[in-house]
């Protein structure tokens, strides 16, 4: 059981690696949040993988399902910001909101 | 356990391919792909509730979200991606595996297992019993989600 939790925390690893390489490579803001969605994917593996691990699979589940719920809610706002950044600017390019107005 | 591995590696292929891809649906797609087999690994590790969840809301409501966005967007936006981080990704990624495999194999052993006793009770007195004001907090995310969304799509009065 232990080795096998390993290799569950060593891919969730490789999920916050590919994550966080989307967050500071990528200019698009919907790939930024594609990133973002990568990156807590990798948190919940490692989640679930120790409750399972350490036969506490029902506060694990518990945990993840909130996360989800509140990766859910942060999913919708930073869409909606990302729509209204686009009528403004005509871009999703990140570089153009580094040029202040005012 | 191989049945795993394979599900392991898609997840982690799928996700490379949602940062990776140029066309935006093709990624968001993918990103949907790599909730699907995350929710089978769920089932597998004997967690359903939270595999229900993965594949209804995440692979689901999110992808639909994603879509929508990037359909009122036109598409790319305008946006040029640096053809270097696409090339450099696979050199970063190959070193990041060997590290992580050198420190895993390292830890296996070592770490001591924490003993625990089996779980008693119900998902249901785990999600709704043993929790208190922490609860009241993911009511108020969920209606700050949804007052947000209100708030940033608000229509502008004839008058103002």
């Amino acid at each position: 059981m232990n080795s096998a939790w390993f290799l569950y925390i060593g891919f969730a690893a490789a999920l916050v690696f590919i994550g966080l390489y989307g967050l500071l490579a990528m200019r698009n803001l919907i790939k930024l949040f594609i990133g973002i969605e990568v990156l807590s994917k990798g948190v919940s593996l490692a989640l679930v993988a120790t409750g399972f691990a350490k036969s506490h699979l029902l506060i694990a589940q518990a945990i993840t399902v909130t996360f989800i719920v509140v990766e859910v809610s942060v999913v919708a706002t930073a869409l909606a910001i990302i729509i209204n950044i686009y009528r403004q600017t005509g871009s999703l390019d990140i570089r153009r909101l580094t040029k202040l107005k005012g | 356990m191989v049945i795993q591995i394979v599900l392991l590696g898609g997840l982690v292929l799928f996700s490379a391919a949602a940062i990776l891809f140029r066309d935006l649906l093709k990624a968001a797609i993918s990103l949907a792909f790599a909730s699907l087999f995350l929710g089978i690994l769920f089932f597998l590790m004997k967690a359903p509730y939270v595999g229900a969840f993965e594949i209804s809301v995440v692979a689901g409501l999110i992808t639909v979200l994603f879509i929508v966005t990037i359909a009122l967007t036109k598409m790319e936006g305008n946006v040029r991606e640096s053809r270097a981080a696409l090339w450099i990704f696979p050199i970063f990624f190959a070193l990041f595996l060997i590290i992580d495999i050198a420190v895993m194999k390292s830890l296996v052993g070592k770490i001591p297992a924490v003993e625990s006793a089996p779980e008693s009770g119900t998902f249901g007195q785990a999600l709704w019993g043993l929790r208190t004001f922490d609860l009241v907090g993911q009511i108020g995310v969920i209606l700050a989600g949804v007052f947000a969304v209100l708030a940033l799509f608000r229509k502008r009065r004839k008058d103002e």
